[in-house]
């Protein structure tokens, strides 16, 4: 059974390529280097873009920790290719604060450039450059990172590592990492699972997800992805629910 | 913990990962050599509509593009889409694969434009290697 196993995976290449990760995946989970003031769960973003593509996006996260706290934020995007391998993408961030009131909290402009084309090397690669600005404060946000896609057979493995710097009126001018795993199976089109792993901002978080796509006419396609958080190390306690829904046109 | 030993390790983090980026596609530039094959979009239709390749063996389609509309390549199978512009060839890296079929179609056009990619463990006989890959 065992021989059987590792047969398979050494057919797909992965044990070879989890080695070669290795070394990255140490350094980016093994992060302790700021302050907790965020949440590190959000979307595992993929390297592809296509050209003529257009989409709006809604984003929801809720976060609860041992009974007490109730968190709430929403996205509200709408993105568009701009050129064959560069896609642009507006949000509107809403948050949920300690009165129960929900208001737009944020707003941020994302970049993300596919620098290689799919399966043309070992691996796809891509760029992610995103500037945030608190609405009320002026506080902003700047992240930029990497994102690469390794598929063995039915499977995908995406990892992202992303370097954020924050600094404000009343925030503390810091850099912090961030890193974001998501193994999934491509077993139905309508229905594939996965595993997402988040670290940073001392915050390590492993849980399930699954996620699918619908096909209508032309390039018109309804994405949706849905994932259930738990922290697992002494400082992330409490779980986080996330889902996304993506009309793309 | 004193903002500069943050930021030093950041940095050194960030080294690391553009590091193994540049390692890994200078290795497969100087490796990517790909078998070619050619795919005719014409009348919103695939010609041939079946194609067999090798198996565990990545390979460059070529699809030519000869009608006056676009379209997009799609394959749930083969995890990749593709758009078409027309009166243009487009390249798709597929592969490794393990031996089986694999479908793929035209979002503009499901109904004709439909195709097969046969995957065989048998030994092919192909035509020589194609030149190296790195244009699109």
């Amino acid at each position: 059974m065992f021989t059987f196993l590792r047969q398979r995976l050494l057919n797909h290449g992965l044990i070879r390529s989890l080695f070669c990760f290795t070394p990255l995946l140490i350094s980016l989970v093994v992060s302790n280097a700021v302050l907790a003031d965020g949440v590190v769960v959000d979307k595992v973003y993929h390297p592809y873009v296509l050209p003529n593509e257009r989409e709006v996006e809604w984003r929801m996260l809720a976060q609860r920790e041992n009974g007490v706290s109730n968190d709430l934020a929403q996205r509200f995007a709408y993105g568009q290719s701009v050129t064959d391998n560069l896609m642009l993408e507006f949000y509107l961030v809403g948050e949920r604060d300690s009165n129960e009131d929900f208001s737009l909290s944020a707003y941020e402009i994302e970049a993300r450039w596919m620098i290689t084309e799919q399966g043309q090397y070992w691996a796809d690669w891509g760029l992610l450059f995103e500037v945030e600005k608190e609405h009320k404060e002026n506080n902003w946000e700047v992240t930029s990172g990497v994102i690469v896609e390794k598929e063995f057979g039915r499977t995908s493995l995406t990892l992202n590592a992303f370097i954020i710097y924050e600094w404000g009126d009343t925030l503390e001018d810091e850099m912090e990492t961030e890193f974001r795993l998501q193994y999934r199976y491509r077993y139905l089109e309508q229905f594939q699972p996965a595993i997402e792993v988040y670290s940073g901002e001392d915050y390590l978080g492993v849980g399930p997800a699954f996620m699918g796509v619908q096909r209508f006419s032309g390039q018109k396609q309804l994405k949706w992805e849905a994932a259930f958080i738990t922290g697992i190390n002494s400082e992330s306690q409490g779980h986080i629910l996330r889902v996304a829904i993506e009309y793309e046109f | 913990m004193p903002n500069n030993l943050k930021s030093s390790k950041v940095w050194h983090k960030v080294k690391l990962v553009i590091s193994y980026m540049l390692l890994a596609m200078a290795s497969y530039s100087a490796l990517a050599q790909r078998q070619e094959f050619n795919i005719i979009l014409k009348s919103h239709l695939f010609y041939p509509t079946e194609m067999t390749i090798p198996s565990n063996k990545k390979i460059k389609l070529i699809i030519d593009n000869q009608d006056d509309s676009v379209e997009e390549f799609d394959s749930f199978s083969l995890n990749r889409e593709k758009v078409l512009f027309p009166k243009q060839k487009s390249v798709i890296y597929i592969g490794p694969l393990s031996p089986g079929r694999y479908a793929f179609f035209g979002e503009y056009h499901p109904s004709s434009a439909r195709g097969m990619i046969i995957v065989s463990g048998a030994e092919l006989d192909l035509p020589a290697d194609g030149e190296t890959d790195n244009v699109n």
